[in-house]
């Protein structure tokens, strides 16, 4: 079984968050782009667990062949956290202009899948933590005509080796739903997986030799129209929280307790009498 | 004359309260009038007994229905190829959805099919000639990001729950009849086959009107029983920030944020929460927050309307306690 796993790089969002918090994130001049330069650049959370999802099929005895792709420049730090977790080929794909969106970044993934071996299962995050958007495997699913496993916390290989499937364990509003689909199939991955592993050293120092497989965008031989980005970024900014917070205090934990209870009693919020 | 401005629902979708869809009704209005275009609603599988007084509310000019046995279960195949269908049929400058679990996927794969711009997370639409500039939410709600997407359309835009507030016209009119619409789905075969179906035990954390949350601040898996019983005590439902569910403290249906619930209680109280942009986007809609954290500087006390600095583990005792002596009186 030959599986493909799309990464994002991204700021890491911990320290987006920090800076959040601390009520210090700022836009550049661009209006574009946040001016805090020192935030790290790391694998997409979601994404490190869906190598970590290819890696426990492979574990699990499915004879599987894992390709790590990822569109974007510069990205031999996380490709090769990549090989070092045990990838058997990471490739990176310079895409043609700054200005793409989703559907650039796409047309570019499935382009370089039906153009470089196939895949019988596409793994992606379900959505990168830098834009939330999750919809770059949903158009991967329709440009190549495969079905598409939304937000899973496992997955396994059913069928047989000639005819191939995986069984998905979906997380829903309504709890776990289990499903198949009949391969090849895009299956976005979520934080219910649980914790991807760590390279061991010796993996990660021959990972350090390995360089990543550079495809460009006219190895792909698309059609330009392909490429249009049809979303364009123009503007990003920082929300504005108004606070309005009352602090209840009080000598002991008792006294807070008994007039925060008064306070919602007052404002009808809970209810004077037992709800039971 | 502009195509017409498309809001979509589903009814097979549970989790969509009338409040999502009259909100996208409403910024589907604003848009329409921006563009001088129609609104229409589209509502796809069963008709809806509350759907002609809201559509009137609404200045909705047109009501379409597609329905179809294939529709019915809620599988996205057939949902996919029924908008698209219908999106070849009828132009459109905009198709809106309300985001939920299903139009996460649902609402990119139409776009997909069309090959048309889609914007997920949205939280306002303006119109700029012909461009549509659409405010999204970004990093978990952190920042926002404006994405432009030029004319003629259509394009799909998902409107994040609770970002914009229903609001029925002065001159609520008649509301048209329903027009239905058929669909040829004999071509769909659903290709994801249902092994077990999920089933909900017990009640839901998006419909609970009281809802005491815990934190990372709380130490250790056993003090998620104080949040437990406090939820007891007051008829509410629990619910934690992410890390105790990948910790596994406590069932993933328990996760409230942009990966977990998006929950609308009257009362959501968070303890030991820090009130990172990820987590608030799933309570940001309550009523009241209160929040109680040794942090004085915590982010969460932006959000609340009542604040306690202090230990949980000290707290919550004591409002079990006095959750129940009141509930006593
Ligand atoms: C893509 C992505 C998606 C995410 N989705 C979600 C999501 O859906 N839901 C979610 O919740 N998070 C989500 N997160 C994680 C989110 O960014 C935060 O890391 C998380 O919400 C923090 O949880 P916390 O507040 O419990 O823990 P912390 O941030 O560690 O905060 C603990 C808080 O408890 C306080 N505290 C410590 N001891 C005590 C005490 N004894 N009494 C009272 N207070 C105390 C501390 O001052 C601190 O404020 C996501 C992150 C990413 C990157
Ligand atoms: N530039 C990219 N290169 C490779 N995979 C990507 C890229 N962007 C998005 N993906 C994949 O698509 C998922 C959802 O991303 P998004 O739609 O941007 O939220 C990610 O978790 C990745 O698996």
């Amino acid at each position: 079984m030959r599986i493909v796993v799309c990464i994002k790089e991204v700021l890491d969002p911990d320290a987006v968050n920090a800076y959040a918090l601390a009520g210090r994130l700022e836009i550049g001049d661009d209006d574009k782009t946040l001016t805090q330069t020192t935030i790290p650049r790391l694998m997409n959370g979601f994404d490190e667990q869906a190598i970590e999802a290819a890696l426990r099929m492979r574990d699990a005895g499915t004879d599987a062949t894992i390709c790590v792709v990822s569109v974007g420049s510069d990205l031999t730090v996380p490709l090769r956290h990549a090989m070092a977790l045990g990838a058997d080929e990471v490739v990176a794909i310079e895409p043609p202009s700054s200005t793409g969106d989703y559907h650039t970044v796409a047309a570019l993934l499935a382009a370089y899948i039906r153009s470089h071996g196939g895949a019988d299962l596409v793994l992606c995050g379900r959505q990168a933590s830098d834009d939330d958007q999750g919809v770059v495997p949903a158009l991967i699913g329709e440009s190549l005509g495969m079905p598409v496993v939304a937000i899973a916390r496992d997955v396994e290989a059913a069928g047989s080796a000639e005819a191939p499937a995986v069984r998905v364990t979906r997380v829903t509003p309504d709890g776990d739903e289990i499903v198949e689909a009949t391969c090849p199939a895009v299956v976005t991955i979520s934080n219910e997986l649980g914790e991807p592993r760590y390279p061991t050293m010796p993996m990660k120092m021959a990972a350090r030799r390995v360089k990543p497989t550079d495809v460009s965008a006219t190895d792909l031989s698309l059609d330009p129209q392909a490429l249009e980005p049809r979303v364009v970024m123009t503007r990003q900014f920082v929300p504005t929280v108004k606070g309005d917070c009352e602090f209840i205090s009080g000598d002991e934990p008792a006294d807070v307790a008994d007039r925060l209870v008064r306070r919602l009693l007052e404002d009808n919020i809970v209810r004077g009498r037992s709800p039971r | 004359m502009t195509d017409p401005v498309v809001v979509c629902t589903w009814s097979a979708v549970r989790d969509q309260p009338w409040e999502e869809t009259e909100a996208a009704l409403t910024l589907g209005r604003t848009v329409s009038g921006a563009c001088g275009a129609e609104l229409h609603w589209l509502v796809v599988g069963p008709s809806l007994d509350e759907g002609p007084e809201i559509a009137g509310r609404h200045g909705v000019a047109r009501v379409d229905r597609i329905d179809d046995p294939k529709l019915e279960d809620g599988r996205p195949d057939a949902f996919v190829e029924a908008l698209a269908q219908y999106c070849a049929s009828h132009p459109c400058r905009l198709l809106l959805f309300n985001q939920n679990f299903a139009t996460r996927l649902v609402a990119p794969r139409v776009a997909g099919r069309l090959g048309v711009g889609v914007v997920m997370n949205g939280t306002d639409i303006e119109v700029d000639g012909d461009r549509l500039d659409v405010t999204a939410a970004a990093y978990g709600g952190d920042t926002r990001v404006v994405y432009g997407l030029e004319g003629p359309g259509p394009c799909v835009v998902a409107l994040l729950a609770n970002a914009v507030a229903p609001e029925p016209t002065e001159d609520a009119g008649t509301a048209p009849a329903a027009t239905e619409l058929e669909v040829d789905l004999s071509g769909v075969e659903e290709r994801i086959r249902v092994l077990e179906a999920a089933h909900t035990e017990g009640p839901r954390l998006e419909d609970a009107e009281i809802i005491v949350s815990g934190g990372r601040g709380l130490g250790s898996p056993e003090n998620f029983k104080l949040i437990e019983e406090l939820a007891d005590v007051l008829g509410g439902m629990a619910g934690a920030s992410r890390p105790l569910v990948d910790e596994g403290w406590i069932d993933s249906s328990r996760q409230v944020g942009l990966t977990g619930k998006i929950t609308r209680p009257a009362l959501y109280l968070a303890a030991g929460i820090s009130g990172a942009t990820q987590h608030m986007v799933g309570c940001s809609a309550a009523k009241t927050i209160v929040a109680i954290n040794t942090d004085p500087d915590a982010a969460i006390f932006r959000h609340a309307r009542y604040g306690i600095v202090g230990d949980c583990t000290e707290l919550l005792p004591e409002l079990i306690r006095a959750a129940s002596e009141a509930g006593d009186s």
